[in-house]
């Protein structure tokens, strides 16, 4: 369970807050997705999780252990993280840099390799083909794949996803969206997903956290939030969308 | 000089050549892994501690502005010796911007998305810059180490106005001599010696890159990489190797005769050579007394420093340069009174001795072709007072300063002269000849005044203070060798203006070694058997 409790955070010494009295429960085996437009605090609030960014203020625990009371390095090896422009390393090749995590933690070469396997076999690429490549060798898409099996790596509990396929062509977003959805079914992991994407949001989210400003607007299943918005800015969020949905329609 | 006897002449010089590419690549080699050694946790510092980053680039640029001679100059001060510490030193201190600029801007250039992934993941800060920072700028760093690398072979042979050898010796030597197939035998090898190099670091560039050689057995890959990682250090370790098997041998000659020997030191213009060549010649031939040539040092305050240090024991000097340029004194027109003065001084400030000189005058002499001179009518010094702003002066840095150089020329003869370059000693010569500039400041015993048909105008207000050569000797040397002063005593007086231009002229003009125009003059005067 990931929770966090009154969070806020100033980078101006309290002049404003990017984020600002923020509190969230994600259950075990949850998919939660912080939806927002750019600059609403969501990357920021994913990032105080596993202490990137530290709060200014309020209370954040994963799996009942305040963050503040663990060494940040051993704390981010314990959380997967995928980001945004997936930073695998180019000098290594995918094998070493799915394999970088559990080397941190001192795993030995053939387990290594083997878990290399396993996590390029569960992605849908073949071992023999990519585990040598180097990533400036791969396409976009197969790229992020490896990104997620790096965060996979050492078989954490939690995963934060940073807009992991923001960069992503439409179609290729499409098929990794639906692979995560089959992924998250199997390995039944707790996932904070941030995007600025309702699709994105609709498609993986058991619950949906719409952050405004730095506030939690509301958060709930994707029928509560777009049947019963709570607020005015939720109520657009999601009518938008609607609209252009109608663009289509009349188009076909 | 024909092909064949080119080769000839490469090919008695081939010991030597062996030895001085040895030198060259244990100067360059050593410099240069040191620079590395300070230059790379320097950079990487840099990066991290932002305060530091300006004053740190600064610091080795400005390390990079100073004249090679100056560093030399400043270095033998510090260190109190000539040779291969100043030397490796001075290489060192300019290698240092390439490496430290390189590093810190290669460790800065990462790009954000894999610092914060490396963050994101776990990676402690060492871990960052072992894993990911060091070996993302690694290519940065080794183009750093290229640049310093290669430049330093050039630099390298600045090496030889220290006494620290290296194929500069033959490019110092081709130059006081206005020899060309010398210069040649030190820049070619040097110009090879940087391919080389170069060479050798591109291949390290290639090893590291695992990706170009996934075509080669694994096997033969790690071969390959590595034989490639290692070229440089083998070529250097070749120089070492080569550098120690020379010192080794001369060092046990001069353990033998430890107590009993004398270096002698010349700076780096042809009388200059011969000088130092007839004083080692005759202590040679009447003591037991081993003796150690330290010739072509780079210029009077290095020779001065190493006399005083007591890394040299005798080289010859002229009164003028030491009331002036070491004393710091009022020129003196007396030649006897300026001779008391600086042999009094000498003594009580550095422990000096100075003996009696060898006869000649080689004070400056302003030059211009000779036949300018007739066409104009110059004969005196005055004479040029009308054409001045027109003449294109040629000096060489020392005279442009001094103040019994161009600044007092100026004052007693009230002129200037409409251009002046900055000319090294053994160019201006050939300068004049080929009409680039018009005028000069020659020495007045040059032996190409006569070879490159030049007149030396009369100094009709006697502004020229008197140079008269004489040995310079350190007195405890002279204390524990009495015997150097009877052997040098013929010297005295021996050589006048004539004879001097003569000796310079069959060096400079005729191409001959100074070492076979000293024995033949010693041997036509009855000091040599």
């Amino acid at each position: 369970m990931i929770q966090l409790i009154k969070v806020s955070k100033s980078f101006d010494g309290g002049l404003s807050y990017a984020v600002k009295d923020l509190s969230l429960d994600v259950a075990e085996g949850e998919t939660v997705v912080l939806l927002g437009s750019s600059g609403c605090g969501k990357t920021t609030t994913l990032k105080m999780i596993n202490r990137l960014i530290e709060p200014t203020s309020g209370l954040i625990s994963v799996g009942g252990q305040d963050v503040t009371s663990q060494e940040p390095v051993l704390l981010r090896r314990k959380i997967g993280y995928v980001f945004q422009e997936i930073g695998l390393f180019p000098h290594m090749t995918i094998e070493q840099n799915i394999g970088i995590v559990p080397k941190l933690l001192g795993w030995d070469k053939n387990r290594r390799r083997l878990r290399a396997c396993e996590l390029l076999e569960l992605m849908g690429l073949n071992p023999g083909v990519f585990a040598n490549r180097y990533p400036d060798e791969l396409s976009g898409g197969q790229q992020q794949r490896v990104g997620v099996a790096r965060a996979l790596s050492a078989n954490p509990n939690y995963l934060l996803m940073d807009e992991p396929f923001g960069a992503l062509d439409a179609l290729t977003r499409d098929t990794l969206q639906q692979e995560l959805l089959s992924l998250k079914e199997r390995l039944k992991k707790t996932i904070i997903f941030v995007t600025h994407d309702i699709f994105e949001a609709i498609t993986l989210g058991d619950r949906i956290a719409i952050l405004h400003e730095g506030k939690l607007e509301q958060i709930g299943t994707k029928e509560i939030v777009y049947n019963h918005p709570e607020s005015q800015f939720v109520a657009e969020l999601f009518s938008k969308p609607a609209k252009q949905l109608a663009v289509f329609k009349e188009i076909t | 000089m024909a092909a064949e006897t080119y080769i000839d002449f490469v090919f008695e010089r081939l010991p030597e050549l062996w030895l001085r590419t040895g030198e060259h690549l244990m100067l360059t080699g050593v410099s240069t892994g040191m620079a590395i050694i300070l230059g790379v946790p320097m950079g990487i510092l840099a990066s991290r501690v932002v305060r530091l980053h300006g004053p740190m680039l600064g610091a080795t640029g400005i390390l990079q502005t100073i004249p090679s001679l100056a560093m030399l100059a400043i270095l033998l001060a510090l260190t109190g010796k000539i040779g291969a510490l100043p030397a490796i030193i001075a290489l060192v201190l300019y290698a240092l911007l390439p490496i430290v600029r390189n590093t810190s801007t290669g460790i800065q250039s990462v790009s954000p998305a894999e610092l914060e992934a490396a963050r994101g993941i776990g990676m402690t800060d060492h871990q960052q810059l072992w894993m990911v920072k060091i070996p993302l700028a690694l290519p940065v760093i080794v183009a750093g180490i290229r640049t310093a690398a290669v430049t330093g072979v050039g630099i390298a042979t600045l090496s030889a106005f220290i006494g620290a050898g290296g194929l500069g010796q033959f490019i110092n030597r081709g130059l006081a001599l206005s020899n060309n197939n010398l210069i040649l035998l030190g820049a070619i090898p040097a110009a090879l010696l940087a391919l080389i190099v170069d060479f050798s670091i591109a291949a390290v560039v290639w090893s590291l890159q695992s990706r170009r050689h996934r075509h080669l057995q694994p096997r033969m890959q790690i071969v390959v990489r590595t034989l490639a990682l290692l070229l440089p250090f083998l070529i250097g370790i070749g120089g070492v190797i080569a550098y120690m098997s020379r010192s080794g041998s001369t060092s046990k000659i001069e353990d033998q005769s430890h107590k009993r020997k004398v270096v002698i030191a010349s700076k780096n213009f042809t009388e200059q050579l011969i000088l130092g060549e007839l004083m080692a010649q005759l202590i040679e031939q009447q003591t037991d007394i081993y003796v150690v040539r330290r010739f072509n040092l780079g210029g009077t305050m290095i020779c001065h420093g190493g006399l005083v240090n007591g890394e040299i024991d005798i080289y010859a000097e002229y009164t003028g340069t030491g009331l002036t340029a070491i004393l710091k004194k009022e020129v003196l027109s007396d030649p006897d009174k300026a001779f008391k003065v600086v042999a009094r001084e000498y003594r009580n400030q550095f422990d000096i001795e100075w003996l009696q000189p060898f006869g000649f005058n080689n004070t400056y002499a302003i030059t211009v072709r000779k036949r300018d001179a007739h066409l104009h009518g110059w004969e005196k010094i005055s004479d040029l007072t009308s054409a001045a702003p027109d003449l294109r002066a040629g000096f060489t840095s020392e005279f442009a300063e001094r103040p019994d150089g161009y600044p007092g020329l100026q004052k007693v003869y009230g002129y200037n002269f409409g251009e002046v370059r900055d000319l090294d000693p053994t160019l201006m010569y050939k300068a004049l000849a080929k009409e680039e500039v018009d005028v000069i400041c020659a020495f007045a015993t040059d032996g190409r005044i006569a070879a490159y048909d030049l007149k030396p105008l009369l100094d009709d207000r006697g502004f020229f203070p008197p140079y008269y050569a004489a040995p310079v000797i350190r007195a405890k040397m002279l204390k524990a060798h009495p015997e150097i002063r009877d052997v040098l005593a013929p010297l005295s007086g021996l050589l006048d203006d004539v004879t001097m231009q003569h000796l310079n002229y069959e060096v400079d003009g005729k191409k001959r070694s100074p070492q076979d125009v000293v024995s033949k003059f010693l041997k036509s005067h009855n000091l040599l058997n």
